[in-house]
């Protein structure tokens, strides 16, 4: 506050006013700031990760979407329902999953050689 | 030749973690804070609050201060901002339930002495209640230009209004506090004080 120009009254009520001006806080203000600033630093972190999951958010959103649609794209032609096809799921069957290949893989039987 | 490092060393100092430079620029402006805080609130929790959230968002700037303003203006434009929105909070939840702002209280009016003299710390509580009786328009021009020691155009640019409204506020509040306080100034002198309180 360098430039000071004095008021119409240059009379004892504006030192009466100087002279009332609180000086300081109550005893104890500079550790309470510095409590606050340390709880800010540690919120840090965490504002951080949760500022660049909600950037990624949307995109990954998006991502999954093109991908979903993509699939359900190429399964048009086949009976899977509208959500397998957009999950990619193979058609699974009764008989499908009771078979041995489903169940031991292709190579069943015991004829897989360590 | 003074010892104490600058503002603006501090600052750099304080940029790159080093937290005594900060807490020493929180010492060396506590003052200014408070009597913007202080003065707008009165002496409480609400002024300590805006205090601490001045220098919060101070530490949070830090990175991008260019220091175009001195850093006292800075912080007391915070304040004030502060101040001023914590009065309108204020006001909104205690419409109903007080007729007007906590520093509007009355503070006993200090007793004279024979001689004239008054109690330091009376007359101060006294003043600053005179002043927290002030429209919040009328008080921060006062908080500033008296309270600071602000300049008209600094007053003005704090406040965002032109400096003939500074001026205008500060002779209607001036007047107001004339009438308040006449009896602790008399025939152009201040009446002398038997001590100095902080």
């Amino acid at each position: 506050m360098s430039e000071h120009d004095s008021s119409p009254r240059g009379d004892p009520l504006e030192s009466l006013l100087r002279d009332a001006a609180p000086a300081a806080f109550a005893p104890g203000f500079g550790e309470r700031v510095r409590a606050r600033v340390a709880a800010e630093r540690a919120q840090a972190l965490p504002h951080a990760l949760e500022k660049h999951f909600l950037r990624i958010v949307p995109l990954a959103a998006a991502a999954a979407l093109l991908l979903a649609t993509y699939n359900w794209w190429g399964a048009r032609g086949t009976t899977a329902s509208a959500l397998d096809a957009a999950l990619n799921l193979p058609q699974v069957t009764i008989a499908s999953a009771y078979s041995s290949s489903s169940l031991f893989g292709t190579a069943a039987g015991g004829t897989e050689t360590p | 030749m003074s010892d104490s490092p600058s503002d603006a060393e501090l600052i750099a100092r304080a940029r790159e973690g080093d937290d005594r430079s900060f807490q020493t620029l929180v010492e060396r402006y506590e003052g200014a804070v408070a009597a913007t805080a202080i003065g707008m609130l009165g002496d409480g929790d609400d002024a300590d609050d805006v205090g601490q959230e001045t220098f919060i968002r101070f530490h949070r700037a830090l990175a991008s201060f260019r220091g175009e303003s001195s850093l006292k203006t800075y912080l007391v434009h915070i304040a004030m901002n502060l101040s001023l929105n914590a009065l309108r909070r204020r006001r909104r939840l205690l419409a109903r339930f007080v007729s007007r702002d906590e520093t509007g209280a009355d503070a006993p009016a200090p007793a004279v002495g024979p001689e004239g003299e008054v109690d330091a710390r009376e007359l101060q509580a006294f003043v600053r209640a005179a002043v927290g009786r002030l429209n919040e328009k009328h008080r921060a021009v006062v908080v500033l230009r008296m309270f600071q020691e602000c300049s008209t155009r600094e007053t003005a640019r704090i406040l965002g209004v032109p400096e003939g409204t500074v001026l205008s506020r500060l002779s209607r509040a001036m007047k107001e506090l004339e009438e308040h306080l006449a009896p602790y100034v008399r025939r152009g002198e201040r009446m002398d004080l038997p001590e100095r309180a902080l």
